[in-house]
């Protein structure tokens, strides 16, 4: 087991809360096994500017809500062999999909102008444009696995992870919470 | 005075009467008047013959009838002179009408306007006689439409009319129920349906007899009969038209169902949509009680049962029995589950029986003529008849009542007379939305409920839908699901909230950003519907997708994979209906455009980019964009070919010329590195070498001959395609760097391993060059000439053998080609064809134009031997005269032998009846064939062969077809081996922008279209120079006008 | 005729009451069959769809909380097949409406995440539909958000055959179905709610719910209504509809 390279793990964080990352740093001790046997090649817990290439198990939080979002969610794709959606956000777009049934000019002006309470105005510099819905992330790429739960217990995914780790594929269905 | 029946005479009485008025002594004049027949104007009709009767003072009797059945021949109007058979006249309008009196006060039918004739007529309930005569009108049976029909159902329907109650009983009506009630045995007629096993005509096929005898049994203060009219399905409307023409049958069935099984309370649930039935239905019930056969003491045998009459709303699901209970009960018409079933709990709750329309149509007739005569008809398990309504691409539309079992092939070909406009019938849809497509492989399904439901379709209520090639059955899947799905009432998961997803799957088919997986959601989405739905209308909505996924398949796939729909119908995927339809996919409505704007060098750029022979295609191609073009719809379509045609012939030749190759040649792609191989330097390996060429690869071609050009320059004779064209064209294909390596063939001079280490992709476009075998005495005799070889001699100016008098076999291009090279060569020739003219493979225009150059041509004969003249020559060439018999596979009459020898005097004969790819070559490299080992097996979208790296198109992988099609393929194939080698898709990159107007014109130039213009048919035998010239630049011009934008959408 | 019938579940040979549904006989027995419109005392519409099952000997699936039991009868109640589609059922009722579990007050307490839970479903294969729906907060105690409505119509039902008072029903049809107090009212102005909160206990999910509770904190009290019904003798499988 020693010598065997470690795998590379990306994590992402697109339209959702963090908790699910918050959760991720949950599963206590198999952070020490973690440690050991995978390297963390991106994500909100480490440096990296771009997303790498030959990624082993890249794990996404988030709906896919702008086009920013629907960009990295192709780049990790492109670039990754297994692809996690973690929580609801992930798998359902859950809270960020409230906002579908209103068109996004009408969404953001509501927000910008009429509510705003200073400087009123739609932002356009620097952040991205917005997607007419907010989506799951297999509606823009294809997921291998959906790991539902707002957020999913650590020990849900401590399971997915140790059991990937095993090269076995997890019970999801068990171990962690629809909706 | 009451015209009250309580005993036999009073009985006759009424029959007397209405005998008295069926067959009048004076002319009788009755107008169809369906709501089919006043659809087509029969009401103004009727208004003008009762206007001019007045006027006129003629005693004539005139009352109006249902409708006879063939729509496509509406208004019709049925005529009885006194002492004549009765006649069915066919599209009379209220102009015919004045002339038309004059003729029948004198006595007089105008044969020309009939449809045929009756002269004796069976009611089944009774027979009428009419007189015989007319001799020159068709029998009514001898009429295709109507030979095989069975009228049973509609045995009243059209002769009598609907609203004289005493015709009715004239004809047998009535007679039924008066024997039911003297016998007073119930239980004799439950017996006699279920011996007849009459089946309950909706859909379901449940047997009527045990539905009554249920009802019978039942125990209850009140039972209900209910007469499901609700009639909904798109494309039927069978029980509207029983009901408009005969609306006594269903109500002397009713009141005997009454009887039977105990019931005193009728209820006719007919849709608020058929005003004209609902009114006929009042007034029949309204003399029927005036007869004393509704309400209270019927026939004075002390039975009462009356029968009311509700109006649905409309609802589709209010066709299923419990829905529609609950709608007669005043609630909303959602379905309930049963058990509990209507015939222990239904209306109110009391026991209550709900039969079909049509199942009504079959109880008179099974009481007075015996179940034993009933089964007769029809299939063991399915006796009797069915009504369709037959429509959508066939020639003859209308009411069709066959006997169950009949094959489907004669509906949609003997019955309905087959496709409209030459096109191929695909598939026929059976039972409407809840019924399923079948193929028209399959045709030789017999029509009864127990085949159609193992195709996965059902009968339905009668709905036969006919489908052509212009029909996309992705499309007409997608039709279907949104009308279940807003008919859908929304109870059960499945059906509401499936369909809906379904519907979305579907329309993302349509608009062509479906995905494969979408392909599998679909199939178990609509499976789980079908299986999980609480009501008939969700178990069998998935019914149109299954069966089209099963049969259709590919559709499907090409709606995803190719993002093309073959059809044309789905919008999303075409530009427009002529780029659809052109094996090249050219951008039509752009080159029309640039050069509607005067700008001929960017047209021709438009052009050559999308078709390296413009001027050979310009000149050879079948044109498939005029079928397409819906500028048709107005007048003809815009002569697209030779609009490109014009624009390649004023730029070869001309100065313009070399800065628009330099053009060309700059939109060559940085040089990839990748080489490869083309085998075949016909129009499919030149287009595929072009195409690679432009995308930066280097490109050799490998060529048997000793020059480029295949069939192009040594099968099409030189009046259709000069030399010197092919020559302009293939100066292009050099310049962009294609290497031709000629007098080699691959096989022999060099192995396709050796192809394979050489090259990083080969692309094989072989053409058809070897003859078919033909079953022939007397093909080993001098002067037997294949076409293939004759004209590739003719065109390398080499002797051949070619006689005086000569007979071509064939009716493709090649014997077309063959045939007028024959008379250029100063022969004089036969054609001859074993099938009729509208059958004939070849060009329309080049066939016509060898008759107008003095070619004859025998149809519906084949060769049966060449006859010997003693020396090894020919004398002439006898032939089996042929008849027309069952259609075949390709949808054409399938050519009959006759005993009668037709002997041609000849002393050439040359064969052209189809060429083959000779594959030696490739079953020895052990490339995989297709089933039945003629053609090359390759993936329908990459156009890779079983060997990696190498891709077929044209002949080989199709069989002999035509110059654009070929081309169509290399084009293809270019793509698809870009995309393997470079890993991207890189295709649109050759075009550059294109800026023209984006705006529909409003007012397209009204100018008819325009032909080329061709020297005399005289002239033309004499010589090999090209005949037909080019539109001049105001007529091709003229013919951009005529476009209408079909590429602009209104959401652009 | 004895009362006592025997019908074999899932190859296990059980006894059942003559007049009981495959679904009662299977709850009796502690057999597990999934229903979301079904609720015991109330009558029964076979709306939902979930509770299907196999017979022997019948060549298409039964709901089984309509179709009577009857002695010798063999009942499969999970099969691959059985679970495929009523996961597929499942999925089509998240897609259909929007039920944002993580912000709604049954969250944890809901029918229809229980059972997406235990059969297994971890993501919806089909496009959700994001309909623009109504939140009716016109009445003092009560909220139906229809956003979470699954259309099982069970507080249609007890309504109208526990409380008498026809406050509910159902209007539109297929896809635009939806739940409406009396003629399309508000319900704070519904004539005819009698205020008892039947209607909110039997729900399944968070469609109806009492005001004043956050995410997860309604819990709904379905066994008072069952008794109630059950009670008022309106256990009756072929009683109204």
């Amino acid at each position: 087991m020693k010598n065997q390279p470690k795998a590379r793990l990306a994590t992402a964080w697109l339209d959702g809360c963090s908790g699910c990352h918050m959760s991720l740093l949950d599963v206590d001790e198999l952070l020490l096994t973690l440690a050991d046997r995978v390297t963390i090649v991106f994500g909100p817990l480490v440096d990296a500017q771009h997303f790498p290439e030959n990624v082993d198990v890249a794990i996404v939080e988030g709906a896919v809500s702008s086009q920013d979002d629907l960009r990295l969610a192709q780049t990790i794709r492109e670039n990754s062999k297994f692809v996690i959606a973690l929580g609801d956000c992930a798998v359902t777009s859950n809270v960020p999909s409230m906002r579908n049934s209103i068109a996004p000019t009408r969404l953001l002006e509501r927000i910008y102008i009429s509510g705003a309470t200073a400087q009123p105005g739609v932002p356009t510099q620097n952040v991205p444009a917005l997607l007419r819905a907010a989506i799951p992330l297999h509606e823009a790429i294809k997921v291998d696995l959906h790991v539902p739960g707002c957020p999913p217990s650590a020990a849900a995914i401590a399971h997915v992870l140790t059991e990937l780790l095993e090269g076995r594929k997890p019970d999801v269905a068990s171990a962690a919470k629809f909706g | 005075m009451s015209h009250r029946i309580s005993d036999l005479s009073s009985f006759n009485a009424a029959h007397a009467a209405g005998l008295r008025k069926l067959m009048p002594g004076v002319p009788r004049i009755a107008i169809g008047m369906g709501t089919c027949g006043m659809g087509n104007g029969a009401e103004a009709v009727y208004h003008a013959f009762a206007d001019h009767i007045h006027n006129l003072g003629l005693g004539f009797h005139l009352t109006r009838t249902g409708c006879f059945g063939f729509c496509a021949e509406e208004p019709l109007v049925n005529v009885l002179l006194p002492g004549q058979p009765l006649v069915v006249l066919r599209r009379i309008q209220a102009s015919d009408v004045p002339a038309l009196l004059d003729h029948l006060a004198a006595g007089r039918i105008p044969a020309e306007l009939a449809l045929c004739k009756i002269e004796e007529w069976d009611h089944i309930t009774a027979t009428i006689k009419y007189a015989a005569g007319q001799p020159e009108i068709p029998h009514w049976y001898d009429v295709p439409f109507f030979t095989g029909q069975k009228k049973i159902v509609l045995r009243n329907c059209g002769i009598i009319s609907p609203i004289e109650i005493e015709e009715y009983i004239a004809v047998g009506g009535y007679q039924a129920l008066y024997k039911v009630l003297i016998d007073s045995s119930p239980e004799a007629v439950i017996e006699q349906l279920k011996a007849a096993k009459l089946r309950g005509r909706g859909g379901a096929g449940y047997q009527t007899g045990l539905k009554w005898e249920m009802l019978r049994k039942a125990q209850a203060e009140r039972k209900f009969l209910i007469s499901n009219a609700d009639e909904g399905d798109p494309g039927a409307y069978m029980n509207r038209n029983e009901i408009e023409g005969d609306p006594h049958s269903m109500l002397e069935g009713m009141i005997i169902a009454g009887y039977v099984t105990g019931s005193t309370e009728g209820i006719l649930y007919v849709r608020a949509e058929y005003p004209l039935a609902v009114h006929r239905l009042q007034h029949a019930m309204d003399q029927a009680r005036d007869y004393g056969l509704l309400g209270k003491n019927i026939l004075g045998r002390g039975f009462n049962f009356d029968i009311s009459l509700v109006e649905g709303a409309g609802a589709f699901v209010c066709g299923e029995e419990t829905a529609l209970i609950r709608s007669l009960e005043g609630r909303a018409g959602r379905p309930t589950p049963r058990p509990p079933y209507p015939a222990e709990k239904g209306l109110w709750g009391y026991p209550t029986n709900i039969n079909n329309v049509e199942t009504w149509y079959n109880v008179a007739p099974i009481v007075v003529k015996g179940a034993a005569w009933f089964t007769e008809t029809g299939s063991p398990k399915s006796p009797g008849t069915k009504v369709f309504s037959l429509v959508g691409k066939v020639q003859n539309t209308g009411l069709v009542e066959m006997p169950l079992g009949t094959p489907l092939k004669t509906f949609v070909y003997d019955i309905g007379g087959g496709a409209t406009h030459g096109k191929a019938v695909k598939a026929v849809q059976t039972g409407g939305p809840s019924g399923g497509t079948i193929p028209q492989e399959m045709f030789d399904t017999p029509v009864d409920y127990e085949t159609l439901a193992q195709l996965g379709s059902i009968m339905g209520s009668g709905g036969m839908v006919v489908m052509d090639e212009d029909n996309c059955m992705v499309d007409v899947a997608r039709y279907f699901v949104e009308f279940t799905h807003s008919e859908s009432c929304g109870k059960c998961t499945p059906c509401r909230a499936g369909l809906d997803q379904a519907l979305r799957i579907l329309n993302r088919f349509t608009h062509g950003v479906a995905t494969d997986g979408d392909l599998d959601t679909l199939d178990e989405l609509s499976r789980m519907i079908r299986d999980m739905s609480l009501c008939g209308l969700g178990q069998s909505a998935p019914n149109p997708v299954l069966t089209s996924m099963r049969h259709f398949r590919r559709e499907f796939e090409d709606h995803v994979r190719a993002h093309r729909c073959r059809a044309g119908v789905c919008e999303d995927l075409a530009l427009s209906p002529c780029e659809n339809s052109c094996p090249l996919h050219m951008n039509i409505p752009r080159f029309l455009q640039l050069l509607k704007e005067d700008r001929l060098e960017e047209a021709f750029l438009s052009v050559v980019l999308d078709n390296p022979l413009p001027a050979s295609t310009g000149r050879v191609c079948q044109h498939p964009c005029d079928n397409r073009c819906r500028r048709s719809a107005i007048d003809d379509a815009v002569n697209m070919r030779e609009v490109h045609r014009f624009i390649a012939d004023s730029i070869y030749g001309t100065p313009r010329y070399e800065p628009l190759i330099e053009q060309v040649l700059a939109r060559k792609l940085p040089p990839t590195g990748c080489k490869i191989a083309i085998v075949g330097a016909g129009p499919a390996g030149l287009s595929c070498a072009y195409y690679c060429a432009l995308l930066g690869h280097d490109v050799t071609v490998y060529e048997n001959n000793a020059e480029a050009g295949g069939m192009l320059r040594y099968a099409l004779p030189n009046y259709r395609l000069p030399i010197e064209v092919i020559e302009h064209e293939l100066e292009l294909i050099r310049r962009l760097g294609v290497s031709f390596i000629f007098n080699t063939t691959v096989g022999r001079d060099i192995s396709l391993n050796e192809l394979d280490a050489a090259h990083d992709a080969v692309f094989l476009s072989i053409g058809t060059w070897k003859e078919s075998w033909v079953y022939l005495a007397g093909t080993e005799l001098r002067g037997v000439l294949h076409a293939l070889p004759f004209l590739e001699a003719v065109n390398k100016d080499e002797t051949t053998q070619l006689g005086r008098k000569v007979a071509v076999i064939g009716g493709g291009n090649a014997a077309i080609d063959s045939a007028r090279t024959a008379l250029r060569l100063g022969a004089d020739v036969t054609i001859v064809y074993r099938r009729e003219r509208k059958d004939m493979p070849a060009i329309r225009e080049e066939t016509e134009a060898a008759e107008a150059e003095g070619a004859r041509i025998v149809f519906l004969a084949a060769p049966h031997r060449i006859v010997d003249d003693g020396s090894g020559g020919i004398q002439a060439i006898e032939c089996v005269k042929t008849t027309l018999g069952e259609f075949d596979r390709s949808g054409r009459r399938r050519p009959v032998p006759t005993d009668e020898i037709l002997r041609i005097a000849c002393d050439t004969v040359i064969l052209a009846v189809g060429e083959t790819v000779d594959l030696d070559f490739v079953k020895a490299s052990g490339l995989r064939l297709k089933e039945g080992g003629t053609m090359l097996e390759v993936d329908r979208h990459t156009l890779l062969t079983s060997r990696p790296n190498f891709y077929a198109g044209g002949d080989l992988i199709t069989g002999a077809s035509n110059v654009s099609n070929a081309m169509g393929w290399g084009k293809k194939a270019a793509r698809t081996i870009d995309q393997a080698l470079m890993d991207e898709f890189r295709w649109p990159r050759i075009w550059p922008e294109f800026k023209h107007s984006m705006t529909v014109p409003a007012h397209p130039s009204t100018a008819r279209r325009h032909h080329n213009r061709e020297l005399d048919p005289a002239k033309r035998a004499a010589t090999f120079a090209e005949t037909t010239f080019p539109l001049a630049p105001v007529e091709a011009m003229e013919e951009t006008c005529r476009c209408l934008r079909c590429d602009i959408r209104a959401d652009h | 005729m004895p009362n006592r019938i025997s019908i074999r579940i899932d190859g296990e040979l059980v006894q059942a009451e003559r007049g009981q549904t495959i679904f009662e006989a299977a709850q009796s027995n502690n057999k597990f069959i999934p229903g979301l419109c079904q609720f015991k005392g109330l009558s029964t519409v076979g709306a939902c769809r979930l509770c299907v099952v196999e017979v022997q000997g019948v060549n298409r699936l039964l709901p089984s909380c309509t179709t009577p039991a009857q002695d010798g009868m063999a009942v499969i109640t999970k099969s691959a097949r059985l679970n495929d589609y009523r996961r597929q059922s499942l999925e089509l009722l998240f897609a259909e409406k929007n039920h944002v579990c993580a912000v709604c007050v049954s969250n944890n307490h809901c029918e229809l995440q229980a059972y997406a839970q235990r059969l297994g479903v971890t993501n919806v294969r089909y496009a959700y539909r994001y309909p623009k729906l109504h939140v009716d907060m016109s009445h003092p105690r009560f909220v139906i958000d229809h956003n979470r409505c699954v259309l099982c119509t069970r507080c249609v039902r007890v309504c109208n055959e526990v409380e008498g008072a026809y406050v509910w029903g159902v209007a539109g049809r297929g896809i635009g179905s939806r739940i409406a107090c009396e003629m399309d009212r508000a319900w704070g102005n519904s004539a005819s709610c009698t205020n008892c909160g039947k209607c909110v206990q039997v729900c399944p999910t968070g469609a109806l719910a009492e005001k004043g509770f956050a995410a997860e904190e309604m819990v709904k009290r379905q066994d008072l209504v069952e008794r109630l019904a059950t009670i008022r003798g309106t256990m009756n499988p072929g009683g109204p509809r």
